[in-house]
């Protein structure tokens, strides 16, 4: 079970990962844009602000589920026999909603948050015409529809491979007494993902499509609370599920560079099975501040939130740590971004879970300690995967080598993405609200910390792209094809 | 009190986390059996995790007790008797019922919006956030608060609402007890 990857797949992998790198620079500078606008650096309107943040929050979970999925079918791959012409649909959905979003905002003025809350964007038509609204929520629709044409492919591919999702998750393992290993880390992973994001989904296009019947016919109206589940149920899995992709390069690259093995044993199948119930059970932690849902339901969010930094705190990032402790493993680009990626998860995790507290939560909720938390766990953990992942490829699929500039641009970022997370959970500390145009004189100076950091993570993003450019231009140079491996 | 707790939390953590990842890339340059170490590292892990549940079990019992909605406490503590005030958000203004209280007022806000979801954020003197609840259409949620010290408190709009959240902003005033202040 050792496939090659299609080269047409190999060609479109290229393609999400131009996609995401360059666009991960015009959200980077978009969010550097909000940042100096708090911090009074420069002044833009309002509207501007929000279209903008509209923009950032779309575009840097829309490029971390694109980046995520090129990793995952990478390494899928060498498993399981793929079918490219899935990977190029998804590409094409993906592109076609992101053009009807970034219309949307900059041809439309859309500009209600990437959360689209309900009754918001029928509330917004009515003010600034309805257009707006339609082409974001439609574009939405689409992007969605494309992942889960995906999911269902997936699931397809699994299934015939593996007998279906719960042996790909090891249930014959840990129900079933079975003995030895459960299937490749990336297959594990991949049920998951299917599983949960499959169900965020569905509750998306649930909650997108009332939203645009609304829109056309304000009769027909949804529970707000209601939407506000299905938008979170959406929303919080979607987010997630770009870490679960991600890191299957994690699991696959630091095993080759350490030549060791890590096998899915009954532990690491039963963790990814808690996060797999745990993810789907735990988006009413967004929820904590409608009084109006069930009080065990917010408690559940709060209890399991924690239950679910165990399996990456005990499982992932502790397997991560026990693989490289004594390994001579070789330090380069790669495997330096995907260990400090396994630092940043798990960093993140711990503001993260403390503000899923509900007490905490009380004081802190829609404060920047949120940005702050999300932000340490996407910029320095998924992030750094799809980078990592970016420079693996090049150096196996191509020729490149580790420089001196990389060791730069990789401290560079994490130094600055350290400023700039820093910030934002002091500004949370200090009750600073997220989503706000302009502040109060005492939360400008740490906007002005987070856009000053902000400006040297774009520099470093701008070297790590330029790299990968660069690096490109020797893939899939050499005839025969072959893999090379990276251990060196 | 809640925001040092997490800030001083998250550093404490973040910072033996950093031990953990640092002393392991020093390690990283030496060599050792892989089963050795794979012994000797799920022994470790079983102390680990069990230390993570007794944290997690720990703050759990701490903060459970104490929920913000919970009506007994609020029952316990006197607060069902105190004064009721009706709180609506409207794009970008909020709409109260009372808008002038004494120091020592046990105040029970129920809220609501009437077009969009709005987050109502009760900010103190200092700006420190003290309460919060969102404001949605349709829903009442309750948020119970006393307010212990006199001064100019503000309810800042916490859940974004579109271009004009941000000046969706509502001072209070909270007279000393007794009557109002000289100043």
């Amino acid at each position: 079970m050792n496939e090659a990857i299609h080269p047409l797949a190999r060609k479109t992998v290229v393609w999400h990962l131009a996609v995401t790198s360059l666009v991960l620079i015009l959200m980077m500078i978009f969010g550097v844009i909000m940042l100096m606008n708090q911090g009074e650096m420069i002044s833009i309107t309002p509207q501007w602000f929000y279209k903008i943040m509209t923009a950032h929050g779309t575009g840097m979970v829309g490029i971390a589920a694109l980046g995520g999925t090129a990793i995952l079918w990478y390494f899928l791959s060498k498993y399981v026999k793929l079918n490219p012409a899935i990977l190029i649909v998804n590409f094409v959905l993906f592109l076609t909603g992101v053009s009807m979003v970034l219309i949307a905002i900059f041809v439309f003025d859309f500009s209600d948050g990437w959360t689209f809350l309900y009754p918001l964007p029928a509330q917004s038509a009515k003010m600034y015409g309805a257009a707006g609204a339609v082409f974001f929520l439609s574009g939405m629709l689409i992007l969605g529809i494309g992942f889960l044409l995906l999911y269902m492919y997936l699931a397809a591919r699994l299934t015939a491979v593996y007998g279906g999702l719960g042996k790909a998750l090891g249930w014959d393992i840990i129900f079933r007494g079975k003995k030895g290993y459960g299937p490749p880390a990336a297959v594990v992973a991949t049920a998951m993902v299917i599983i949960t994001n499959s169900t965020a989904l569905l509750a998306g296009a649930t909650v997108l499509a009332a939203s645009l019947v609304n829109i056309i016919n304000p009769a027909i109206t949804i529970d707000p609370l209601l939407a506000k589940h299905f938008t979170y149920a959406f929303g919080h899995i979607f987010a997630n599920c770009t870490i679960y992709m991600a890191v299957i390069a994690v699991y696959e690259v630091l095993s080759e560079y350490t030549k060791r093995p890590w096998k899915a044993n009954k532990v690491f199948l039963i963790a990814w099975n808690c996060s797999t119930l745990f993810t789907l059970m735990i988006y009413t932690h967004h929820l904590l501040m409608d009084f109006a849902v069930p009080k065990w339901l917010l408690i559940i969010g709060q209890v399991f939130s924690y239950a679910n930094g165990l399996p990456v705190m005990v499982v992932t990032a502790y397997g991560a740590l026990m693989i490289v402790y004594r390994s001579r493993m070789k330090w380069d680009f790669a495997s330096s971004l995907f260990f400090l990626s396994m630092f940043g998860w798990v960093a993140g995790a711990i503001p993260a879970i403390i503000d899923a507290t509900i007490v905490v939560n009380h004081v802190m909720h829609n404060t920047k300690w949120v940005p702050g938390h999300f932000h340490t766990y996407m910029g320095m953990g998924v992030v750094a995967m799809i980078i990592g992942f970016m420079y693996y490829f090049n150096k196996t699929e191509g020729n490149q080598e580790h420089r001196g500039i990389d060791t730069f641009t990789i401290a560079l970022y994490f130094v600055f993405f350290m400023g700039l997370v820093g910030s934002f959970l002091y500004a949370g500390g200090i009750s600073a609200p997220r989503r706000w145009s302009e502040h109060l004189p005492q939360w400008v100076l740490s906007d002005q910390v987070g856009a000053v950091s902000g400006i040297f993570i774009v520099l470093a993003a701008i070297i790590f792209t330029a790299r990968f450019f660069s690096g490109l231009r020797c893939v899939g140079s050499q005839v025969p094809y072959q893999k090379k491996s990276a251990a060196g | 009190m809640y925001q040092q707790i997490a800030m001083y939390t998250t550093v404490f953590f973040v910072f033996l986390l950093a031990l953990a990842f640092a002393s392991v890339y020093g390690e990283s340059k030496r060599s050792g059996e892989y089963s050795t170490i794979q012994e000797k590292g799920y022994k470790i892990r079983k102390f680990y995790f069990l230390g993570l549940i007794a944290i997690m079990a720990f703050a759990t019992v701490m903060t459970l007790g104490r929920l913000p909605y919970d009506s007994n406490q609020a029952e316990a503590e006197g607060l069902n008797e105190g004064i009721v005030v009706k709180v609506t958000g409207i794009q970008y203004a909020w709409e109260m019922s009372e808008e002038t209280f004494k120091a020592g007022d046990k105040v029970q806000f129920d809220v609501t919006a009437s077009d969009v979801t709005h987050g109502f954020g009760l900010y103190n003197e200092n700006m420190e956030l003290v309460a919060q609840t969102q404001a949605m259409p349709g829903y009442t949620n309750t948020v119970y608060y006393t307010f212990k010290e006199p001064g100019t408190y503000q309810i800042l709009c916490l859940e974004y609402c579109s271009a004009g959240h941000h000046v969706m902003v509502k001072e209070i005033v909270v007279e000393p007890e007794g009557g109002a202040s000289d100043e």
